[in-house]
């Protein structure tokens, strides 16, 4: 049988690709033309089969198809304006999507480089998606992971203060998005939105955030949405490289400086690469934000052996983060709590200082992965991935005990996938895989306070199955995974004794998914999918103050007769009316291009059955002061978005982009609103690519002027001083409430000047231009003070 | 022959990846360690003892609900001789378990440089300290007869802290209030910081009779 390439789906929604028809002549050669410094998709460049009549002509994506090719290895002739032409050998592999990289002519080095595939990952393909690039990331080094996303529409982030950032995909985070870092689950404490995530983005290559549920490929976890953190691919054939990148920023004083080096030869490639980033005291509009600096330090490297068949790679990359939080947040009398929510200025407003002390988080995570693919034929490839990761995480806040951590812990992650691509069968292509994942979380002594988390062990065996066939320019989609976790769980209750808890849960996850090409201009995908999600560790079992208030798990809350919540009761889940979380998403995408108008809308509804949330319950006094008190509960949510994108070119160097994201939400069990979700929001994007410019090889301008609503679906408002005197008093059935009223809704701009001479990149950007004080909705920190003021950032690259 | 290879390289795989899982199955059965507790207010005794001799004149606030959220509440008037002196002490304790009393005194001692105990009063009770006390913004620098310097208490800045303070009272008078107020101001506390800054440990109100 001759082999049958797939067509690989890819969110070109205009091109009119052809699947070449010939049986002995049915190789094709499908890829981008890229820069090969800015990683930016070059148009309008030529691709030309040496020795036959074939040429195909990049599209504004830079990506061209040519078919009907005979042969298996084929060589292409690249040209471009402005950049060399490169003659280059493309050896036909299958599923494969190759990237030719074309240097500027300016650089004189006729150099071109062929990257492995960057595709859509099997069985998303029918799921909306969109992926950030390398200059996208590097355009702002200092962000976090989650702010740099918040761009995409439908994406946003929760947050704790200006260092703490979750992303948030259709409105939930936490345990409902996955974080993929390089393959591997991010095997971090992810509690509420009090931890970010560890990764370093300057060593990431791209970024794809996935808006629909993705649960059979990745797990239950991964239901409303995944983030993929892809590091460098390790290039073959790729001659020496290093860039090196500063960046400064005026709110905080921050600095950052990161460095890549790398190389490729015919069977080998490596890279390394750190980063330092040390940021200040953000500022407010009009005070200091005392205690938010940060300082992160950051490395990685990776290598490839390619033999053929076997392919070969391995990488660690480590980061350490002090991160600190807003001192305001932390008091120690319900009068100080009072006084907090209503101070213009917050209290312990202090000069700026780099110095970080507590509250804050320290951080140090580990990740070390081995991966194999195995291509035993010519259409077929097992690939397997081995993981470990260890993450360190202490937490300090302001106590008398202060110098001790309060958290100490150390999370261990073992994650092995072993996944079969199988070859063409009756048209139907797919993978198979099976996963293991392992958890094995450890307090350290010495915290002097009752574990917030318990000790606990986790595994879980999975196996999953995604087939898709094509029906000429159409796809379907269809996955199914079975999870089967079980976890073991040692804790200490309130006075100290150990319970002990142990439970097995087996769940399914399907997803089914169909992708339309309506016309050359148009397509449609549809996917639905479920996953049932076992609740984890911390939304059964945490305990106790943590961050600026104290919260209790499903299993350690309960409530007295009259109402108050008792937590000194630890109940086995087998005994409790705790109950898997069951969710289902549809998500529908619609893209169309006319006219230079491209229309992207995004529609979802998610359903989920026994959604777990925390919401507020009153006011009670810890170890170490009054916090407002939080408990774990269950509720069945309904979740209904639109996500919309219409970008107009108005000119060949301007282009406006509008985007809107709105989101409704309700606990539909109880008819009433549900508590952090995020509000609607809405921007616009000028972008005036203005080319050359004086000395500047290009030079971009982009104005944004964003707007976002105050949560109008936020609950009711019970405030701090009635729950403290006692005149509101709260039972299980009240009504969902809130500490204060959802902020009033804000606009900012933001501006940028991106440019590139020689060998030089870089950016001026402003955010907050206006310096405009605001409040976020989905900050925890929202109760204490502004967001960040006005910040100038400026970074300078050097490609060498 | 191909076949063989491909089988050799499958079994070399599930190997790989069996030994991996079995390497990874550490099982480990323990709890977190016991840990010592933090301290927590639950009893703040004022002990006024007559400079001159005599009975020491106690009042009491307690926690009613432990980790409850309520405050410390009063329970017991504060009756005082007139024109008398008084040094003012405290026993501050952490009674949660009844079998492991702790003295958070000593703890306030150790931290001297992180804690004052500011003090508000009806304007005229006392003829030493004059005035009304120097809670508020304004007032840290009102007058209050802080002792620690003769007690090894004053903390190493020099700063007041407060376990130790003199009171003389005025003439006869019922209803009077007596506000004691203990801050907690790590890295705050300056020879001009005010009951304003830092985090409150606990701030009481007693009615005040001198008769």
């Amino acid at each position: 049988m001759k082999p049958l390439l797939p067509i690989l789906l890819f969110a070109l929604f205009w091109s009119s690709f052809v699947l070449g028809q010939n049986e002995s002549c049915a190789y094709t050669v499908k890829g981008m033309v890229l820069d090969a410094v800015t990683k930016a998709p070059i148009p309008y460049a030529t691709v030309r089969v040496e020795g036959i009549e074939k040429y195909a002509t990049t599209n504004e994506d830079g990506a061209f198809l040519i078919t009907g090719l005979c042969s298996e290895t084929n060589t292409l002739i690249i040209a471009s304006l402005g950049y060399s032409q490169s003659r280059q050998v493309h050896r036909n592999e299958q599923g494969s999507l190759a990237s030719f990289y074309l240097t500027e002519k300016i650089t004189g080095l006729d150099e071109v480089t062929v990257q492995a595939e960057k595709n859509k990952v099997i069985g998303t393909e029918t799921v909306a998606q969109i992926t950030l690039n390398k200059a996208e990331i590097s355009s702002n080094p200092t962000q976090s992971l989650a702010a740099s996303l918040s761009k995409v529409e439908g994406v946003t982030f929760a947050s704790t203060g200006t260092n703490v950032q979750l992303p948030v995909i259709h409105g939930l985070s936490g345990n409902r998005i996955l974080i993929l870092n390089n393959g591997l689950k991010h095997g971090f404490q992810n509690w509420g939105t009090e931890h970010a995530p560890e990764i370093d983005i300057n060593a990431a290559n791209n970024i794809t955030v996935i808006k629909g549920a993705a649960g059979v490929r990745f797990g239950p976890e991964a239901l409303s949405g995944v983030v993929l953190v892809e590091p460098n691919p390790l290039v073959l054939d790729n001659p020496l490289y290093g860039t090196a990148g500063i960046g400064y920023q005026t709110n905080g004083r921050g600095y950052n400086a990161n460095v890549e080096i790398g190389q490729g030869t015919e069977k080998w490639s490596y890279f390394a690469n750190g980063s330092y980033t040390r940021i200040g005291d953000r500022k407010a509009p009009d005070y200091n934000l005392s205690n938010t600096g940060k300082e992160e330090s950051a490395f990685g490297l990776g290598v490839r052996h390619y033999l053929n068949d076997w392919d070969f790679k391995i990488y660690y990359s480590f980061i350490d983060q002090d991160l600190g939080l807003l001192r305001a947040s932390f008091v120690e009398s319900s009068e100080a709590l009072i006084r907090a929510y209503n101070a213009d200025v917050p209290d312990f407003t202090d000069p700026f200082t780099y110095t970080v002390r507590e509250p804050n988080h320290i951080t140090q995570h580990h990740l070390a992965k081995a991966e194999v693919d195995w291509k035993y034929s010519e259409e077929g490839k097992l690939n397997f991935r081995a993981g470990v990761q260890l993450n360190k995480r202490r937490e300090f806040d302001v106590r008398r005990n202060e110098e001790f951590p309060i958290i100490d812990l150390d999370l261990l992650t073992y994650d092995y996938q072993l996944e079969w691509e199988h070859p063409t069968w009756k048209g139907i292509d797919g993978s198979i895989g099976v996963q293991y994942f392992e958890q094995n979380n450890d307090n350290n002594p010495g915290t002097f306070n009752v574990p917030f988390i318990p000790n606990y062990n986790a595994s879980r065996f999975s196996a999953f199955i995604i087939e898709k066939i094509q029906f000429g320019e159409d796809t379907f989609e269809v996955g199914l995974r079975l999870d089967t976790e079980t976890n073991d769980v040692r804790g200490r209750d309130n006075t100290q004794a150990i319970f002990r808890d142990r439970y097995t849960f087996t769940n399914f996850t399907t997803s089914l998914g169909y992708q339309w090409q309506l016309s050359g201009n148009s397509s449609f995908k549809t996917n639905i999918g479920s996953a049932f999600r076992t609740p984890n560790v911390a939304e059964l079992f945490s305990f106790g103050r943590h961050g600026s208030r104290s919260i209790f798990g499903l299993l350690r809350s309960g409530f007295n007769d009259d109402g108050t919540l008792n937590t000194s009761q630890v109940t086995l889940l087998d005994e409790s009316s705790v109950e898997l979380e069951r969710g289902y998403k549809l998500t529908n995408e619609f893209r169309t291009y006319n006219n230079n108008n491209t229309h992207v809308i995004t529609t979802y509804v998610n359903y989920i059955d026994n959604f777990i949330f925390y919401r507020p319950v009153g006011v009670s006094r810890g170890f170490t002061g009054v916090n407002p008190t939080f408990y774990y509960d269950q509720a069945d949510a309904l979740f209904l978005g639109l996500d919309y994108t219409w970008k107009k070119e108005l000119t060949n160097d301007l282009s406006a982009t509008y985007g809107l994201s709105y989101l409704w939400s309700r606990n539909t069990g109880q008819d009433e609103p549900l508590i952090n979700i995020a509000p609607i929001s809405t921007n616009l994007e000028l972008e005036w690519d203005q080319g050359e410019m004086w000395i500047f090889d290009s030079s971009k301008w982009t104005l944004r002027p964003s707007y976002t609503f105050e949560q109008f679906q936020a609950p009711r408002t019970v405030p701090l001083e009635d729950l403290v005197d006692g005149s509101t008093v709260i039972t299980p059935d009240s009504e969902i409430f809130d500490f204060l009223d959802a902020p009033n809704g804000y606009f900012l701009l933001d501006a940028s000047w991106d440019f590139k001479w020689d060998r030089f990149g870089g950016s001026i950007a402003a955010q907050n231009l206006l310096n405009t004080s605001y409040r976020n909705y989905l900050n925890e920190f929202r109760y204490f003070a502004d967001e960040p003021g006005i910040n100038l950032l400026f970074t300078l690259n050097y490609q060498f | 022959m191909k076949t063989i290879e491909l089988f050799k390289n499958l079994r070399l795989l599930t190997l790989l990846f069996a030994a991996m899982a079995i390497v990874s199955c550490s099982d480990d059965d323990d709890a977190p360690d016991e840990e010592n507790l933090p301290e927590v207010f639950t009893n703040v005794t004022l002990i006024f003892t007559p400079e001159g001799g005599g009975t020491a004149i106690t009042a009491e606030a307690e926690d009613p609900d432990d980790a409850g959220a309520a405050d410390l509440e009063v329970l017991d008037d504060i009756t005082l001789a007139a024109n008398t002196t008084y040094i003012l002490t405290y026993t501050i304790l952490n009674a949660l378990d009844p079998d492991d009393v702790e003295d958070i005194g000593e703890e306030i001692e150790g931290e001297d440089d992180e804690h004052q105990f500011f003090f508000e009063f009806t304007d005229g009770a006392f003829t030493s300290p004059t005035g009304d006390g120097n809670i508020g913004e304004d007032n840290a620098a009102d007058p209050i007869n802080y002792l620690d310097e003769d007690s090894d208490e004053q903390d190493g800045s020099g700063n007041p802290v407060g376990l130790v303070t003199r009171w003389t009272t005025g003439a006869a008078q019922n209803g009077a209030s007596f506000r004691v107020n203990l801050q907690h101001q790590p890295l705050v506390k300056t020879a001009t910081s005010t009951s304003e800054d830092g985090d409150t440990d606990f701030d009481l109100e007693f009615v005040l009779n001198i008769q």
